[in-house]
């Protein structure tokens, strides 16, 4: 077990730079997930803690080491890709000592270790099939057994579960959070996915473009986004976003419409006003906002509704009689409104 | 009703496609397959029956052409010489072409796709050109008349022929497996001998293979590079097809024609059995 520390690395691909400085430091035994829309450079920074990329600039420390111009067998992690790469002419007990082999541990620890993986893992029937003989989950716990025989300072995942259907990764997702309290390894979980990174992670970093957004414990990110991309991107159904200037207590649209705020900003301000599908209140006064559908899930309702044209989401615990076309009121708590400056697009910290 | 009726044209129209298909196969197989099935024929007649209008194809066979020409040491000679050179040949190319075709598939430098592209336009240099000149060098070197002379000669075409061939197999292969034998404890040499070669098997051998049948059946550098001690089969036809004293002795040359195919069509059944097992096998899915 180690820390991992990623000092102003930048990554430039043939004088293209694709990470701008990016900075970060994970304890030792934590769980960070990296997030972030395709393309910001998650995999990249993942490969090269890994040593599959050369670090163009900055340092990355694995433990005290630093690992800049050390080549990847020697970091002691261990990596599980988002297509697996089993060894095809490997059955799984061969892929799962394939590593330990290659340290010239001996025959029989090589056995007990596979054993006792295979065992956490569920695995025991399997080790003697090759990889085509496995179904898609089967292959995914293979991947993850041939990383924790390893027991490596650290685990690097690059959206290992992205390739299973949607119970399978829900599934995964549990079993890996059990994996990693049990072991409490250092691990870097790349994904895509915001739920995952929200529900495995003890911290979440948020990237955009080549840069760190914001970094911090899950609901860290969902109480207090520091800019509209992490306000947005945190969350689902995403977090509704209004545009418009204060004036006498009330954000005034651009069509003039004007909504109360429960809070008191500057008057001439023009600001986004932000509020999560999950915080709208439907009461007898408040924003209001025409229903035009309602799609019930049992336990919970989402409404979509428009103010002054906007498309406004609405997210209720159990069932309602509302209907479309209707006009409904929205009221919304001091605590659960979120104010950016639409031009630099950070957050305003608002008094209370 | 219609609709069952448009359904049963159309598999009259697909099995009227199947028959085409089918006998379309059936003639190309015929006229590729009718000159050997000529020369194995010939192979077996007296050089009277051969000429004969129209053609016997009932006739008593005779192995009498196997017989004396199988009692010249040069044949067996040459047999072995043949041997050697394709063996040597194949080899050396599998393993040079193999490791080039693996550095242009998977090193990222620029131009790697030009370079191995002019390399394989190299292959458009008409063989005859080369052949004058590498003669020259080879008598410079001492080296005329010798089976590395001719093994290195058939590298010059058959490593880049190799090369390409395996460039195409080696980048279908996800590269994610050597990175990932490489975090396990690889070398990049030891992930592409301990992962990719082991994978790519059928694919090396059968491209081995290839080029092990074009360097026994190659005659320009065969002629032009080698004399008594390292000279091949295919000089030994040309010899017999153009001896101008006597005249060709088609019995001859159908013999030692035969002889010469017959390992090249055991072995191109070796491939094929192996080119179809290795895309079973979806060896190159995880
Ligand atoms: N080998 C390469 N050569 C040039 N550019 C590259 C290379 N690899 C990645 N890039 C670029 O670097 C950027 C970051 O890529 P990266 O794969 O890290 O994104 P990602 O965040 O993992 O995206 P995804 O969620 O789609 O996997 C992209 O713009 C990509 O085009
Ligand atoms: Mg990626």
């Amino acid at each position: 077990m180690s820390t991992v520390e990623i000092r102003n690395v930048r990554k430039s691909y043939g004088g293209h730079e694709v990470l701008h400085g990016v900075s970060i430091h994970i304890p030792d035994g934590e769980f960070v997930a990296l997030v972030g829309p395709s393309g910001c450079g998650k995999s990249t920074l993942l490969r090269m803690i890994a040593g599959l990329e050369d670090i163009s600039q900055g340092e990355i420390a694995i433990g005290e080491r630093v690992v800049n111009d050390v080549v990847p067998r020697d970091r002691d992690i261990a990596m599980v890709f988002q297509n697996y790469a089993l060894y095809p002419h490997m059955n799984v007990r061969q892929n799962m000592g394939f590593a330990l082999k290659q340290r010239r541990v001996s025959r029989s620890e090589i056995e007990a270790r596979v054993q006792n993986a295979a065992r956490i893992l569920g695995l025991e029937s399997l080790l003697d099939r090759k990889p085509r003989a496995l179904s898609g989950g089967q292959r995914q716990r293979v991947a993850m057994g041939r990383a924790i025989v390893r027991d490596p300072n650290v685990f690097l995942f690059d959206e290992p579960l992205s390739n299973l259907d949607a119970k399978l990764r829900g599934e995964m997702r549990s079993e890996l959070k059990e994996l990693h309290q049990r072991l409490q390894t250092t691990t870097v979980y790349v994904t895509h996915d915001q739920i995952e990174a929200m529900t495995l992670a003890d911290r979440v970093v948020v990237m955009n473009g080549g840069n760190v957004e914001q970094e911090g414990p899950p609901l860290e990110l969902y109480d207090r986004p520091q800019s509209l991309f992490v306000a947005a991107f945190i969350g689902s159904p995403p977090m509704n976003f209004l545009e418009g200037f204060v004036a006498s207590g009330a954000l005034v649209l651009d069509n003039g419409e004007q909504l109360k705020l429960p809070i008191a900003l500057p008057a001439g301000e023009r600001i986004v006003a932000g509020v999560r599908p999950e915080h709208f209140v439907i009461a007898a006064e408040g924003w209001p906002a025409i229903v035009s559908v309602v799609e019930p899930t049992g336990s919970e309702t989402q409404i979509t509704t428009r103010i002054a044209g906007h498309i406004v989401r609405v997210l209720i615990r159990g069932r309602t009689d509302v209907k479309p076309g209707e006009t409904i009121h929205l009221s919304i708590a001091s605590s659960h409104l979120h104010v950016f400056d639409p031009g630099s697009g950070k957050r305003r910290e608002i008094g209370g | 009703m219609s609709a069952i009726a448009q359904n049963v044209t159309r598999r009259r129209k697909s099995r009227l496609g199947a028959r085409l298909r089918i006998s379309a196969g059936v003639i190309a197989c015929f006229l590729f397959l009718f000159p050997l099935l000529w020369m194995v024929l010939t192979s077996f007649k007296e050089q009277r029956d051969i000429f004969t209008m129209p053609p016997t194809l009932f006739f008593t066979p005779t192995l009498e052409s196997y017989v004396t020409y199988l009692q010249r040491p040069d044949i067996w000679r040459r047999l072995v010489n043949t041997v050697i050179v394709a063996v040597g040949s194949g080899v050396l190319s599998i393993v040079a072409g193999a490791m080039a075709g693996y550095a242009l598939a998977r090193i990222r430098l620029r131009g790697a796709g030009t370079i191995g592209l002019l390399i394989v336009l190299s292959r458009g240099v008409p063989p005859i050109a080369l052949a004058v000149p590498m003669f020259l060098v080879a008598r410079k070197l001492g080296l005329t008349d010798k089976h590395i002379t001719l093994i290195l000669a058939y590298c010059t075409f058959l490593i880049p022929y190799v090369m390409w061939l395996m460039r195409g197999f080696f980048l279908s292969l996800p590269k994610e497996l050597e990175e990932s034998a490489m975090i396990d404890g690889c070398s990049r040499f030891g992930a592409f001998f301990k992962i990719i070669v082991p994978i790519s098997l059928p694919g090396l051998l059968s491209t081995m293979i290839f080029s092990m049948i074009l360097a026994w059946e190659e005659l320009l550098f065969a002629l032009v590079l080698t004399n008594r001690n390292a000279s091949t089969i295919p000089v030994a036809i040309q010899g017999i097809a153009g001896d101008t004293i006597n005249g060709a002795n088609w019995a001859a040359l159908t013999a030692v024609g035969t002889i010469t195919v017959l390992p090249v069509i055991v072995f191109a059944m070796l491939v094929q059995k192996w080119l179809v097992q290795g895309l079973a096998d979806g060896a190159t899915k995880g």
